[in-house]
């Protein structure tokens, strides 16, 4: 199999340049991250983030021939060779593989990620109907990847203001949520030309969410909670 | 001031896009339904009060339109704050000016 990896170290001064692997799989390497395990044995100065393997953590994001994904997801067969890896577009840089999400969670913390609810809790826990909790799905599978919002034009943009589609969507998981009880305040917060009004529905994140997800989706559904709100 | 912010601005695009759309419908329709439509129609569509009226309205959409649009492709490609005032400004005294010429040109027409 022959790849061609984004190699840069900040500490060797040298610019970014793509390095050339041929590898060949072992009979049970199936996707795309066993590869990059096995050249991590033989060069253990490639870096890259992984963990859980199986498309649940979110760490192993990165730009594969030219689309962002999973590489734990990605199966090598049918993958167009050279495989070309870079990093996740639109994001500096830390080391090879492994960019910087601080922007990322920034925006994600920004909306207030969690219930938001004064009301003195119940005996035992807060209930939901199954329609309410119906709601919450195509919302609540998100892993944080990044997959999507560096995959965004206009979160190239304006990387600092744009909230970007992974955090919308998580802002319209807590708006949706019939427990919570800050969606006047959530709504204020995105009813911005940046935040939310960036968007122009160019739909590269729910193209491209390995969860199968619709970032875009909930984005339209938060216009449609600011239009009814306004009228 | 919201005015032009978020929600607000999104919506005036696509109400005056909605309007414009049907505006430029009625005038092909009346173009190619029309026999024989031409300067003399035109002029005559302008300075009738209703005409004159309508063009106004579409005008405004126009400019509201366009205001959303390019301050949305400014806000997008020009980050550095001094070049983005000066072509926000350009854009804005632009759709001012031809404002005025249209109002002039209008009312040269009910002047005569
Ligand atoms: S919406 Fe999809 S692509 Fe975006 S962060 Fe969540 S899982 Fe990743
Ligand atoms: S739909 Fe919106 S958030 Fe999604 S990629 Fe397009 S511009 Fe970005
Ligand atoms: S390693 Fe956890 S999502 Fe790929």
């Amino acid at each position: 199999m022959h790849l061609q990896i984004y190699r840069y170290c900040p500490d060797n001064g040298l610019p970014p340049r793509m390095q050339e692997y041929r590898i060949e799989p072992e009979p049970g390497d199936r996707k795309l991250l066993d590869i990059l395990i096995r050249i991590k044995a033989v060069d253990d100065s490639l870096s890259f983030r992984r963990s859980c393997r199986e498309g649940i953590c979110g760490s192993d994001a990165m730009n594969i021939n030219g689309r962002n994904g999973l590489a734990c997801l990605t199966p090598i067969e049918g993958l167009h060779e050279p495989v070309v890896i870079r990093p996740l577009p639109g994001l500096p840089v830390v080391r090879d593989l492994v960019v910087d999400m601080t922007l990322f969670f920034a925006h994600y913390s920004a909306i207030k990620p969690y219930l938001i609810n004064t009301e003195p809790p119940p005996e035992r826990e807060r209930l939901q109907t199954p329609e309410q909790r119906e709601c919450l799905d195509g919302l609540y599978e998100c892993i944080l990847c990044a997959c999507c919002s560096t995959f965004c034009p206009s979160f190239w943009w304006n990387p600092d203001k744009f909230l970007g589609p992974a955090a919308l969507l998580q802002a319209y998981r807590f708006i949706v949520d019939s427990r919570d009880r800050a969606t006047a305040e959530r709504l204020d917060y995105l009813d911005d030309v940046y935040r939310l009004y960036r968007c122009r529905t160019i739909m590269n994140c729910t193209e491209v969410c390995p969860k199968g997800l619709s970032p875009s989706h909930a984005i339209e559904q938060i216009r449609q909670a600011l239009l009814v709100r306004s009228l | 001031m919201r005015l032009f912010s978020g929600q607000r601005a999104w919506l005036l695009q696509r109400l005056t896009a909605v309007l414009l759309l049907v505006a430029c419908l009625a005038g092909l329709a009346a173009l190619i339904f029309t026999p024989g439509f031409g300067y003399a129609q035109w002029k005559a569509f302008f300075s009738d009060g209703h005409g004159a009226t309508l063009t106004v309205v579409c005008y405004i959409a126009i400019c509201l339109h366009a205001w959303v649009g390019a301050r949305d492709i400014i806000l997008d490609y020009v980050p550095a704050t001094a070049p983005r005032l000066a072509l926000l400004s350009l854009v804005a005294v632009l759709l001012l000016a031809t404002s005025v010429r249209l109002a002039l040109l209008l009312a040269a027409q009910f002047m005569r």
